[in-house]
C-alpha cells in the first residue's frame, strides 16, 4: 500500500485507478441522464453534447445494442443501479457457480505456483485476488438471496397483476433451483485438496466457504419453501377470479338458467341448509311475585307524554259513522263546486277571480279552504288540461319585514 | 349455557358468524364443548350449528328435514340463486375498480369513499354500476350514483356480505358470507357440470 502511494508512476496499477476515477467521475457527472436511461431504456441523445456523449460511449457506460437501436445503457451499468436501488424488476442473480469455480481453481494454482517460487509479492497478489474471487461469489449468493427474500416479502409488488406475479414467482423459483444447483457443485474434498497444507487458503476456501454456503442454502430451502407457498395463494386467487367471471359471464349468457331441486332431494347438500331465523320474543309478565319491583320501576321511569297516546283503533258508534259521512259528504261537494268553477271559466272564456266566482254564486265556503281547493284541484290536472289553463296567484307580502307571502285570490283563465 | 344466551339468539335470528362479524364468539363456536352445549339446546328446536365447508362461518340448519323445512329452502335456495350473478358482478366491479390483484375475500376491506370516487371517475365502471344498483337484489330505482352506491352497500350489509364496524364510519369488511356464496358457485357448477372452464377468457378483454 504505501509503495503504490510514493510517486505518480505509469505503473499499470495507478493508470487503471486513474481510468477508474475518472469513469466512476463521469458516471457521476451524468447520474440524472443515466437514471433517465435506466428507467425509460434508451438513452436521450440531445441530452447532453455530442462530446460528453462520445466519452460516455467510450467510458463502456453506454452502447448502440444494433444500428437501428438508440444508445442504452451496457448491461453491466444496468445490473450495477439494479443492485444498488435494489430494483426487483431488474436485479439479476448470478447463479454461475461453476463458472467462478475455474477462477478459484486458476488462482489457487497461481497462488501455489508463485509461493513455490518463493516469490512473496506475487503470492501476495495473487491471494489478494483470490480472496476477492471467493467473496465475489458469497457476495453475489447472499445478494442473490436478499434479492430472493426482497420479492417475496413485498408479494411480488414489483408488477401489478396476478398473472405477472405468477410468472415472477416462477422465475424466482427457477433461479433458486440454479442456485442450489450452483451449490452442489462446490465439491469441499477438492477444496480442501487445494488448499493442501497452506493455513489462510484453507481459512478462506474451506471453513469460511463452508459456513457460508450452508447458511445461504437454509435460507434459499426457506425461501424456496415460501416461495412455493405464495404460489399456491396465487394460485388459488387466480382459480377463484375466474370462476367468479366464468360463474357470471355464464349466468349472463344463460338467463333462464335453471338449476336442480336440491331442497327435495333425499340428501340434501350441506351448504344449502340454512334454517329460517327464529325471534326470539318475550312480552311483560306479571305472574312472578319478584319481578314486580323491576317491572313497576321500568314503568314509573317511562315519560309517558299523553299527546302521543293514540286511542287504540276500537269499532266507532253510529253517531262517528254519520258525522265521517257528513264530512266526507261535505268534501264533495266542494270538489263539486270547484269543478262547476272551472267549468264557468271554459265556457266563459275569460280571466275570472275565484273569490269573485265564490261572492257571486253566493256559495258558503270559507275563502281560504276554497282558494286553497281552486289550487289543489289545477295542480290535479292532468298536464294537457292544466296547460289549458292559467292560474295566476295574487300574492302579498304579510308583512315589509318578514318574506311570508299570502295567497290573497286566484285568478283562472285560459292559455292562447 | 347462560353466557351463550346473546349468541344462540343472534343464531336462531338467522345470523352468520364469523371471524369477521363476531371474533370472540366465533373462537367460542371453534371449541367443540360449546358446540355441543349449544346442539343440545338447539335440538327441539329442529336446529343445529352447521358450519361452511371452510370452516370459517357458522349458522344454524335444520336438524331434521321434513316438510316445513325443504319448503323454506327451496324458497331460500331460489333466492340464492337469484342473488348470485349480482353479487358476482359486484364482487369483479369491486375487484377492478380497486385495481386488487385477486377476487374479494373474507376480511378484505372496502372504503366506501375510495370506490365511489373510482366508480365515478371511470365512464364504463359507473354505467356497469348503473345497471347492477338496478337489479332486483339491490332494489335501487334511484339514477343518481350516490344514492345507488349507498343502496347497495345497505343491501350488502342487511343480507351480512358486508359488516361495517363503526356506526359512523364509511368504511367495510368482507365477511365470511362470501366464502358461502363462492362455496355455493363451485357447488353448482360441479352438480350442474356447467363448462366453465371452457368459457372464452374475459379477463383478456378487459
Amino acid at each position: 500500500m504505501a509503495r503504490a502511494n510514493q510517486k505518480k508512476d505509469q505503473s499499470p496499477t495507478s493508470r487503471l485507478h486513474a481510468l477508474g476515477v475518472a469513469r466512476l467521475n463521469l458516471i457521476g457527472k451524468h447520474s440524472e441522464q443515466l437514471m433517465h436511461a435506466y428507467i425509460n431504456g434508451h438513452f436521450d441523445e440531445v441530452s447532453v453534447n455530442e462530446s460528453a456523449l462520445d466519452k460516455l460511449v467510450k467510458a463502456r457506460l453506454l452502447h448502440r445494442p444494433d444500428e437501428n437501436q438508440p444508445l442504452s445503457l451496457r448491461p453491466d451499468v444496468n445490473s450495477l443501479i439494479a443492485s444498488l436501488t435494489e430494483d426487483e424488476r431488474k436485479r439479476q442473480i448470478n447463479a454461475d457457480v461453476a463458472g467462478q469455480l475455474e477462477q478459484i481453481r486458476t488462482r489457487v494454482k497461481h497462488f501455489s505456483d508463485a509461493q513455490y517460487r518463493g516469490d512473496y509479492s506475487a503470492s501476495e497478489h495473487h491471494f489478494q485476488l483470490l480472496t476477492e474471487k471467493v467473496h465475489d461469489m458469497t457476495g453475489q449468493f447472499s445478494d442473490a438471496i436478499a434479492s430472493l427474500w426482497n420479492r417475496l416479502n413485498s408479494d411480488f409488488g414489483f408488477v401489478s397483476n396476478l398473472g405477472e406475479k405468477i410468472r415472477e414467482n416462477e422465475l424466482a423459483q427457477k433461479q433458486l433451483r440454479r442456485l442450489l444447483d450452483g451449490f452442489e457443485l462446490i465439491d469441499f474434498n477438492e477444496l480442501i485438496e487445494l488448499a493442501q497444507s497452506s493455513g489462510p487458503l484453507r481459512k478462506l476456501l474451506v471453513s469460511q466457504l463452508q459456513v457460508t454456503i450452508s447458511d445461504s442454502s437454509s435460507s434459499l430451502l426457506e425461501v424456496q419453501k415460501r416461495l412455493v407457498e405464495l404460489m399456491a395463494r396465487f394460485r388459488q386467487q387466480q382459480e377463484r377470479a375466474q370462476l367468479i367471471t366464468n360463474m357470471a359471464a355464464f349466468l349472463k349468457q344463460h338467463p333462464n338458467f335453471e338449476v336442480g331441486d336440491y331442497p327435495n332431494r333425499s340428501n340434501i347438500p350441506e351448504l344449502i341448509n340454512q334454517a329460517a331465523p327464529i325471534i326470539a320474543n318475550a312480552s311483560v309478565a306479571l305472574d312472578k311475585v319478584g319481578d314486580q319491583q323491576v317491572l313497576g320501576d321500568i314503568v314509573r321511569s317511562i315519560d309517558i307524554v299523553s299527546s302521543c297516546y293514540v286511542e287504540p283503533l276500537t269499532s266507532s258508534g253510529e253517531f262517528d259513522l254519520e258525522a265521517e259521512l257528513a264530512i266526507e259528504a261535505k268534501h264533495q261537494q266542494l270538489k263539486e263546486d270547484v269543478e262547476s268553477f272551472f267549468i264557468d271559466v271554459l265556457e266563459q272564456e275569460q280571466t275570472v277571480s275565484a273569490l269573485d266566482y265564490l261572492a257571486d254564486n253566493k256559495l258558503d265556503w270559507d275563502g281560504e279552504m276554497w282558494l286553497f281547493q281552486v289550487i289543489a284541484e289545477h295542480e290535479g290536472l292532468t298536464k294537457d288540461i292544466r296547460g289549458r289553463f292559467d292560474l295566476h296567484k295574487d300574492k302579498q307580502f304579510e308583512h315589509a319585514f318578514n318574506h311570508v307571502e299570502i295567497i290573497r285570490d286566484v285568478q283562472l283563465g285560459l292559455n292562447g | 349455557m347462560i353466557e351463550h344466551g346473546p349468541l344462540l339468539e343472534t343464531l336462531l335470528a338467522g345470523a352468520s358468524i364469523c371471524e369477521v362479524t363476531d371474533s370472540e364468539a366465533f373462537r367460542r363456536l371453534n371449541d367443540e364443548v360449546v358446540r355441543e352445549e349449544l346442539n343440545h339446546f338447539l335440538r327441539p328446536l329442529n336446529r343445529r350449528l352447521a358450519q361452511s365447508q371452510d370452516g370459517s362461518v357458522f349458522f344454524l340448519a335444520y336438524q331434521e328435514l321434513n316438510n316445513d323445512a325443504r319448503e323454506h329452502l327451496s324458497k331460500e335456495f331460489k333466492q340464492t340463486i337469484q342473488s348470485m350473478l349480482p353479487l358476482l358482478e359486484w364482487m369483479q366491479l369491486v375487484q377492478e375498480s380497486m385495481g386488487r390483484d385477486g377476487a374479494l375475500s373474507a376480511g378484505d376491506t372496502i372504503k366506501f369513499q375510495e370506490f365511489a370516487l373510482r366508480t365515478e371517475d371511470n365512464q364504463s365502471l359507473r354505467q356497469r354500476f348503473n345497471q347492477l344498483a338496478s337489479d332486483r337484489f339491490f332494489k335501487s330505482n334511484s339514477d343518481n350514483l350516490d344514492s345507488q352506491l349507498k343502496q347497495v352497500f345497505k343491501r350488502l350489509k342487511e343480507t351480512g356480505y358486508l359488516h361495517q364496524p363503526h356506526k359512523d364510519r364509511q368504511f367495510y369488511t368482507v365477511t365470511g358470507k362470501i366464502e358461502q356464496l363462492i362455496e355455493m358457485v363451485r357447488f353448482i357448477k360441479d352438480e350442474e357440470s356447467l363448462p366453465l372452464d371452457e368459457m372464452p377468457q374475459q379477463e383478456s378483454m378487459f
